[in-house]
């Protein structure tokens, strides 16, 4: 099933009175529970879509539906709404926030995307996710005394705590070596599959990409 | 609020050097608040302790209460309209104690008044702080301007008039002093409208003690120096939030892409600034209440509770408007460009 659908989408940027079209018209769907992998040269487009359909920045024209809804017609309030509650994130640096433990990074998450929960569940839902991802011992632990590797981990965790609709993940393995990036996206594959997430995925490593049911590639703007 | 705190926990040092600077900006603008304070008791405590009412004077005074002669006639217009009205002369002067040293004291005498004391010629009603200058109740006292003794009947507290102890003498003795039948000034207690009489100007209590040339000046510079550490400490605010702000850009950005709201940002920032504040507050208020009782005898200091309290919910409006204007670059920060930035 299609849960989510790109029709025609352009981007244009302005710099003074040059006009670049970076996105020159991109169709694409998703469907659910499905991995689908962005590939390109720099500089194709790719992590611009991306963006664009996690709502993080707009189309100049096109559509963007997601599970029915028109997001071009959303005001910012309710794209943010979006991005908590059916958005998951995990970007190409593990962005934790600093100050925060391991444990504390997922709940506040949980309480960005305003579950439902009582604590104690919630701390149960968590302890039981750093299980999957392996990283229960260092729920105590703040970002700074981790690993890549681990700190990487930790942010699938919290993209995924929420149980979000679809997952967007720019370059997730760009910054850990090869053996750290196939146990990331077996991690990753494993809990999507098992959640039944929707994965976006932007990536520029080929050995990457048996980890995908889909590949689009795209070259100046445009899918091919 | 619990992101607030939790970043706290994390960052003790760096919160701590605010907490500090705040805790010492505080602490001077209440004991310089207390200085003023007192020194303006010192100059005008004889005039400030009187209730509301208003002061005439002569018009051809200028505003000095000095060259201000108001006779007989024109006093009684207005004692007659008031309970415990009265005119009443201050002049500098000097009292001989009898070991022949000169005590500085500022002479007082009145009409018939609740509000001052009522003394009988050759009596003085001295202030108290001339017991610590060795002067008890019956010494014998003198004037070289006086040919009689004054005798000490007692003694008064906290009455004080241009940085003097006030001697209040009875009007006889006075007009022999000065050589002078008027008196400078009359008082009508009471917040009705002021009176008119010809020839002479009413001022309320403040604006009399503003004719106080060193009562005035004295209290502009004070007052001066408090609001200028007030902004200071405002400004103070703005720069600390505005550089922790700056710092934590791409993580607000990635707070924002993860779907949190701009309000709770600000909520973390200001959570953080009133914790700080009352903090530190609290610690000021503390030492400065306890350098009020232990502060020595002859400092003029007075700072009442009530004075710091108003002085710290001020910082703490001038805390809040300083971290809300450094933060609002925090409404700017666009999601995608903390995310291009790399880690946070």
């Amino acid at each position: 099933m299609t849960v989510f659908t790109i029709e025609e989408v352009t981007k244009t940027f302005t710099n003074g009175e040059v006009e670049e079209q970076v996105l020159k018209g991109v169709n694409l769907s998703l469907k659910e529970g499905e991995i689908t992998a962005l590939v390109g040269a720099s500089g194709s487009g790719k992590s611009t879509i991306l963006t664009i359909a996690a709502g993080l920045q707009q189309a100049s024209t096109g559509h963007i539906q997601f599970e029915g809804q028109d997001m071009m017609a959303m005001n910012s309030e309710q794209i943010r709404k979006i991005r908590s509650t059916e958005f998951g994130f995990v970007f190409q640096s593990s962005h934790l926030v600093p100050f925060l433990t391991v444990e504390e990074q997922l709940l506040l998450m949980l309480d960005v995307a305003e579950i439902k929960l009582t604590k104690q569940q919630k701390e149960n839902d968590v302890t039981h996710l750093l299980k999957q991802v392996g990283m229960e011992h260092r729920k105590d632990a703040y970002p700074a005394s981790l690993s890549g590797g681990e700190r990487q981990r930790v942010a699938i965790a919290r993209a995924i705590i929420h149980q979000p609709k679809i997952l967007f993940a720019d370059e997730p393995t760009a910054s850990l070596d090869s053996r750290r990036s196939k146990d990331i996206m077996t991690l990753l594959r494993e809990l999507t599959k098992t959640l039944k997430i929707t994965t976006l995925m932007v990536t520029h490593d080929e050995e990457m990409l048996p980890y995908a049911d889909n590949v689009i590639t795209m070259k100046d703007g445009l899918i091919l | 609020m619990k992101l607030g705190w939790k970043e706290i926990k994390k960052s003790k040092t760096k919160f701590l050097i605010l907490g500090s600077i705040i805790f010492l900006v505080s602490f001077l603008t209440f004991v310089i608040s207390g200085l003023a304070n007192g020194l303006s008791q010192d100059n005008a405590a004889l005039i400030k302790d009187l209730p509301d009412g208003h002061f005439y004077m002569e018009k051809d005074a200028k505003d000095t209460y000095n060259l201000s002669r108001i006779n007989d006639s024109k006093q009684n217009i207005l004692i007659d309209t008031g309970k415990d009205a009265a005119s009443l002369s201050i002049q500098m002067g000097f009292l001989n104690d009898k070991e022949d040293k000169q005590h500085s004291v500022a002479f007082v005498t009145s009409t018939k008044s609740g509000l001052f004391e009522e003394v009988q010629e050759g009596e003085v009603i001295l202030d108290s702080s001339l017991k610590d200058e060795g002067i008890k109740k019956g010494d014998i006292l003198k004037n070289n301007q006086f040919s009689g003794d004054f005798t000490v009947k007692g003694f008064v507290e906290q009455k004080k008039y241009s940085h003097a102890p006030v001697a209040y003498i009875n009007m006889e003795n006075y007009k022999e002093i000065y050589r002078i039948s008027d008196m400078q000034l009359v008082f009508v207690p009471g917040k009705e409208k002021m009176q008119t009489v010809k020839d002479l100007k009413a001022y309320s209590n403040k604006e009399f003690l503003n004719t106080i040339p060193s009562y005035s000046v004295e209290q502009l510079s004070l007052n001066m120096i408090i609001w200028f550490l007030i902004v200071i400490s405002g400004m103070l605010f703005a720069i600390f939030f505005y550089m922790m702000n700056v710092q934590k850009i791409g993580l607000y950005g990635i707070l924002k892409a993860i779907g949190v709201k701009t309000i709770t940002l600000f909520s973390m920032m200001w959570s953080q600034m009133l914790l700080i504040t009352t903090v530190s507050l609290i610690l000021s208020i503390t030492l400065s209440q306890l350098f009020n009782t232990i502060a020595p005898k002859g400092m003029p200091f007075s700072l009442p509770l009530t004075t710091t309290i108003q002085l710290s919910f001020l910082f703490l409006v001038i805390g809040f408007i300083g971290a809300t204007l450094s933060g609002l670059q925090i409404k700017k920060v666009e999601p995608l460009q903390a995310i291009q930035q790399g880690e946070v």
